[in-house]
């Protein structure tokens, strides 16, 4: 608590760092605007629930976009709120379009902009067919890494343009061979023999960024396993590639392996009460439409009713004994 | 002799009747001793006629008593026809030369006064030489093979002139006969009707089984009681009503097919007796009473008598059709109206929805047309076709079918038994209107056209309570984008089928949108979606989809959030039965036991609510103050609680420094007791 870091920061800077303020000023605003729902139960109650809400992550719940976007909390907490909602169409087995992953997402959130839902699916049909079907998984990673990391994917996006078109946003200038012909050739159009970039270049500059930026990175180390394996890579390519990885989502934490995405037994458990709890809901309607005077339902009343009264009143002497009390 | 048809005009006794004339007419076969002698002659004829050669070897002998005798000749001419004197005595004014096998008019000598002459059933081609016979009142040529109407010029006495059974191609050369009553000329090859309007006098024509194609020219017979036509090809008639004393009309085994072609007759004011079998317009199902209703003085209809009952049927039928066509023209009116205006509503649409209306100009001018004569129609329609509760006497042919149609330009609402349909944004407003309990209760399917489903979503608690029966919405061209908007739809009490039509609704392309719809709406239990059944299946697989959405919709919610959704949709729901007049406790009785049943069913699945995109962004506009506020707020908490940290550290450093000083100040008093006590004293003194 007392470490060296916290002091170094001055108080405003540090509560905005950890995004408490965002927190507490959401939960203030809450309580004003349900402000005759919570008097009645209390405000302290209020608060508990508020941030037991933020620790589970289901604060973010049907919440406006804005919100959602404000910490990198947030964002997790909602991917992760996509995956174990939606796991299920995945495991299904559905390919769906980019508009109906889009419409998943707006069932929780209902605000939440198309071009954000645009850009990951450029990324995982490598931004080319844009009405494709995708799978579940491929969506649901491509997703996490545009929206946690979206400041920092639309930096990388200028960056890697500045080096296409032969601009090296690094001080150093490496006169190289290579950059002198980048220079001549300034469009990717033209780039179809060296496509994209040299990915040890273009480490650099993320490293540069990961440095300077204030907004969330993937772990710097992680990047660089990304980019050691190809010679050069397109910016796309390098998203897949980041998507794909398993160490940066183990590092986000939000959403479990690629592996393991369709298992939530918990869940499932949860899920099969529910389905059987629904036929037996829709067969006990149909037995209540055939039979009418609500049959069944009497029945049980009946018998509950049945087998209250002897408990409460005093064991009164039944007119019809089949056997002497014991 | 003559055929009993030409019988006289007053009675139908089949027995001989004088008719007036003069005439004496003989049924009975000839008297049998007359005797006639044929003689041809070598000598040149005594009258100024022409001799023809003919070559005549034939001996013949009549029948019944008829001794012609026939002297032939080498020399060919006519032959001489010469009577006994007794037989010109006993019949001086008839003459009979039937079946003779005649090929040639003979030379009649010496029977000037003749009246009747009757050449019947003989092979005549031409008519010749009798015309010295100046007294002649009845010619009969009936069977012979006449190809030409002649030689009759000088008869200016004839009264009946009978040429049945010829091959007459013309009438013609008749102008002398201006005293001619009976015409026969049936049997013949006649085409037109024609040089008969000089014969004034004319009362019985007879053209049957002719080649007659259709009837005019009969102007100027105005003596003309009979006109027989049967047996012909005869597709209109004409001038039949410049004929007036014309009472019975024979026009059976022609081609006539409508009554248009016919219709002069109607204006003919002294027909009576008229025949049609054998047309086509007799196997019409209108062909009675449409011929009595026309020609109400019509006493016999193909030879059966008219009856009073028969007169009335065709009235009260005439009458019904009469109605039938201006309703259906009524009802062929607003179809068209509607379907203008349909187009007119989907026309705005495409402009709206920004696709280019692909509506060709000709179809653009008529609508554009419609509207101005629109209004003034429309405030005619909207009379007429007002609700049964408003104008209670509307025919029930009309009430069957299009009920309480409102047209204007820009939307259309119908209501057709048990299907209301809108069409355009503003017919929304209708549901406004007072409906009758029994119109509104019956219906049972809604259906939406060109219409922003945002929009519908607001009028959805009116539908609910104005339409309790509806249990199958349809969308068409809705705008339906969004697995979300079919949330909007729990809040009605029960929907049995929904169809939305794929024009116009993106969300159709989804492959889940079904699925979402009974996982959402599964408190239904609807039966049909699109047309097809909903399966146990399908409804474990929408659970199975969507479950665990709302488990975690629910179950997982803070209880705070809980509430206020669910609050929100409660009190949006109180907010609009407070703006209504419902404001009867049993409306809210309703609601609240609709919103506890809802509760109770299924409050996992309430939360998940739709709010339209412009009420959403209003909300968040509202709260964006509040939000400022809290900001500001949390600041002041912030600067606060950071001074007091700041303190807090600060003191912290601080501290150890001042306590060491706190206890040497305190040390350094208390060395000297005696000071000290002095010291004391004094701060109690100064205090007081």
């Amino acid at each position: 608590m007392l470490s060296p870091e916290r002091l170094a920061l001055p108080d405003y800077e540090y509560l905005a760092q950890r995004h408490v303020l965002t927190y507490m000023e959401d939960a203030v605003c809450q309580l004003l605007e349900n402000k005759e729902d919570i008097s009645q139960y209390g405000i302290a109650r209020f608060f508990t629930e508020y941030f037991n809400s933020v620790c589970q992550g289901t604060h973010i719940l049907f919440r406006e976009f804005s919100f959602i976007q404000a910490t990198p909390h947030n964002r997790a907490s909602f991917l992760r709120a996509f995956w174990r909602c939606f796991r299920t169409v995945g495991k299904n087995g559905d390919l769906l379009t980019m508009r109906e992953y889009h419409c998943l997402l707006q069932l929780l959130c209902p605000d939440f902009p198309l071009e954000l839902t645009q850009k990951a699916a450029r990324i995982v049909l490598m931004d080319d067919a844009m009405d494709c079907l995708m799978s579940f998984s491929d969506f649901l990673f491509a997703f996490q890494i545009q929206f946690y990391y979206s400041e920092f994917l639309e930096s990388v996006a200028a960056i890697y343009q500045d080096l296409l078109a032969g601009k090296n946003p690094n001080t150093v200038i490496v006169p190289t061979s290579s950059s002198g012909q980048h220079r001549q050739r300034p469009t990717l159009g033209e780039a179809s023999m060296l496509e994209g970039v040299e990915a040890s270049l273009f480490y650099q500059c993320l490293e540069n960024l990961c440095d300077r930026h204030k907004y969330s990175c993937p772990p710097p180390a992680l990047v660089k396993e990304v980019l050691s394996n190809v010679q050069r890579l397109t910016f796309y390519g390098f998203l897949v590639a980041l998507s794909k990885h398993h160490g940066i989502n183990q590092a986000l934490g939000a959403l479990p392996d690629k592996g393991d995405l369709m298992h939530d037994p918990a869940m499932d458990e949860e899920l099969e009460r529910l389905v059987v709890r629904s036929r037996l809901h829709r067969t006990s309607q149909q037995h209540r439409a055939k039979e009418p005077g609500d049959f069944g339902f009497q029945r049980r009343d009946k018998l509950e009713a049945l087998e209250r009264v002897p408990s409460a009143s005093a064991p009164t002497p039944y007119p019809y004994r089949w056997e002497p009390r014991e | 002799m003559i055929p009993g048809k030409y019988r006289s005009v007053s009675g139908r006794a089949a027995n001989n009747v004088n008719c007036g004339l003069h005439l004496v007419i003989q049924t009975s076969s000839l008297p049998e001793k007359s005797k006639v002698e044929f003689k041809l002659n070598k000598e040149t004829p005594s009258f100024p006629g022409r001799l023809l050669q003919h070559d005549l070897e034939r001996n013949y002998s009549s029948r019944q008593g008829d001794h012609i005798n026939l002297a032939s000749s080498s020399m060919p001419s006519f032959p001489i026809l010469q009577r006994s004197s007794e037989e010109k005595i006993l019949y001086s004014d008839r003459l009979t030369l039937e079946r003779q096998k005649l090929t040639v008019c003979p030379i009649i000598d010496g029977e000037e006064h003749l009246r009747l002459l009757n050449f019947q059933h003989n092979f005549i081609t031409r008519i010749q030489n009798i015309s010295n016979l100046q007294r002649l009142i009845f010619l009969d040529l009936y069977d012979n093979q006449i190809e030409e109407i002649s030689g009759l010029s000088t008869l200016r006495s004839l009264r009946v002139l009978l040429l049945g059974k010829n091959r007459i191609k013309k009438i013609s050369n008749l102008e002398n006969l201006k005293s001619l009553d009976v015409l026969d000329l049936h049997g013949n090859q006649i085409t037109r009707i024609e040089n008969v309007s000089h014969l004034c006098d004319l009362r019985v024509l007879n053209l049957a089984r002719n080649l007659l194609s259709h009837v005019d020219n009969l102007n100027g017979l105005d003596s003309l009681t009979e006109l027989n036509l049967r047996h012909n090809q005869i597709t209109f008639v004409r001038d039949v009503d410049n004929l007036p004393s014309l009472q019975r009309l024979f026009l059976s085994f022609n081609n006539i097919s409508t009554f248009e072609s016919v219709c002069c007759l109607a204006d003919s004011s002294s027909l009576s007796d008229i025949t049609f079998d054998g047309n086509p317009i007799a196997q019409e199902s209108w062909y009675k009473h449409t011929i009595l209703q026309n020609m109400m003085q019509l006493r016999q209809l193909d030879m059966k008598r008219v009856t009073e009952e028969e007169r009335r049927m065709a009235s009260v039928v005439a009458k019904k059709e009469e109605e039938k066509k201006r309703e259906s023209h009524k009802q062929s009116l607003l179809k068209e109206k509607k379907r203008l205006t349909i187009n007119n509503v989907a026309r705005k649409w495409d402009l709206q929805q920004h696709r280019t209306p692909n509506i060709a100009t000709n179809q653009d001018t008529k609508v554009s047309d419609s509207p101005s004569q629109d209004p003034s129609q429309l405030h005619g329609s909207a009379v007429v076709s007002a609700f049964p509760e408003e104008t209670g006497s509307l025919d029930s042919g009309l009430t069957s079918a299009l009920q309480g149609l409102s047209v204007t330009d820009t939307h259309l609402v119908e209501v057709d038994g048990d299907t209301l349909s809108l069409y355009g944004s503003g017919a929304l407003e209708s549901l406004d209107r007072n409906w009758s309990v029994q119109t509104a209760g019956m219906v049972t399917t809604v259906s939406f056209t060109f219409i922003e489903f945002d929009e519908i979503v607001q009028v959805l608690p009116k539908l609910k309570m104005k339409f309790p029966n509806s249990l199958h919405l349809k969308f068409k061209e809705t705008n339906l984008v969004m697995l979300q908007q079919f949330n909007a739809l729990a809040q009605l009490r029960r929907v049995d089928q929904l169809t939305i039509d794929p024009q116009g609704n993106p969300v159709v392309n989804f492959t889940l949108w079904k699925y979402y719809v009974l996982f959402r709406l599964s408190h239904f239990s609807m039966q049909k979606i699109n047309g097809t059944e909903v399966t146990q299946n399908d409804m474990i697989m929408a659970e199975r989809l969507f479950g665990i959405l709302a488990h975690v919709a629910s179950s997982e919610l803070p209880q705070y959030r809980l509430i206020s959704i669910l609050g929100d949709a409660r009190k949006k729901q109180f907010r609009y039965l407070l703006e209504t007049k419902g404001k009867k406790p049993g409306l809210v009785n309703e609601d609240n036991n609709d919103s506890k049943r809802l509760v109770g069913e299924n409050t996992n699945r309430a939360t998940l609510n739709y709010t339209t995109r412009d009420f959403y962004n209003e909300r968040l506009e509202e709260i964006k103050e509040k939000k400022k506020f809290c900001k500001m707020y949390m600041e002041d908490l912030v600067k606060e609680a950071t001074d007091i940290n700041m303190k807090n550290e600060a003191l912290q450093k601080l501290w150890p420094q001042m306590f060491i000083e706190l206890v040497r100040d305190a040390v350094i008093e208390i060395r000297n007791k005696n000071s000290y006590m002095k010291l004391c004293l004094q701060q109690i003194t100064d205090q007081k």
